[in-house]
């Protein structure tokens, strides 16, 4: 087995996740304050910087997957594990809110919210899954 | 699982934070593995025989397991 399997992972992870997280700040903060500054607003520059945004995050995802992959195996599981949750309770509650839009029960939710949640919902069930330590 | 790893970390005064360094793994998986939360795969099984000089038998109890697969 190789040694330090899990901090050199662990290190990987750190090295990716922030740096994205603050290429994402950057992009949000200073694309929607750019637009603002535009009357009108180019559909083309919309849609290129929602995308934009949205690379980042996405990114961080591809990132979270890697880590779960070359972690030690109970961090996979507890990552793999909460990932599944995530999934499961976003999921289930985009269902809800779907139907209760369809039934006219609400009138508009924005899709966006359900991003945010997903990731909520994937750090309160690893917490929850490794007893409350961190992972 | 029940096993002796924590008498034998103890024994030899390491902490978890080490036994889980020497195995390259997280100090939260070895308190799983200690506390029978969590059974390690054969290779780190293997591994944690191999740190602490004895055979997967001697550190692993398999009673719950075996009864099992004798009823």
């Amino acid at each position: 087995m190789t040694q330090q399997t899990f901090k050199s992972a662990k290190r990987r992870y750190h090295r990716m996740f922030w740096p994205l997280m603050a290429i994402y700040s950057v992009i949000v903060l200073a694309g929607s304050y750019g637009l603002n500054q535009l009357d009108p607003q180019p559909t083309w520059l919309q849609a290129t910087l929602a995308v934009a945004c949205a690379v980042p995050v996405i990114a961080t995802l591809l990132v979270m997957m890697r880590y779960a992959h070359e972690t030690d195996e109970y961090t996979r599981m507890i990552q793999l594990q909460g990932l599944a949750w995530g999934g499961i309770i976003t999921t289930s509650v985009l269902f809800i809110v779907g139907f209760l839009q369809l039934f006219h029960v609400i009138q508009h939710f924005e899709v966006f919210w359900f991003g945010p949640f997903f990731f909520v919902a994937y750090g309160v069930s690893t917490l929850i899954l490794s007893g409350g330590k961190h992972c | 699982m029940k096993n002796i790893i924590r008498a034998l970390r103890t024994e030899r005064g390491w902490s978890q934070a080490s036994l889980a360094d020497e195995l390259g793994v997280s100090r939260q998986s070895v308190n799983a593995i200690e506390t029978g939360k969590y059974d390690p795969s054969l290779p780190l099984a293997f591994a944690i025989a191999r740190l602490f000089g004895k055979s997967i038998e001697e550190i692993f109890d398999d009673a719950t397991e075996a009864s099992i697969a004798a009823e």
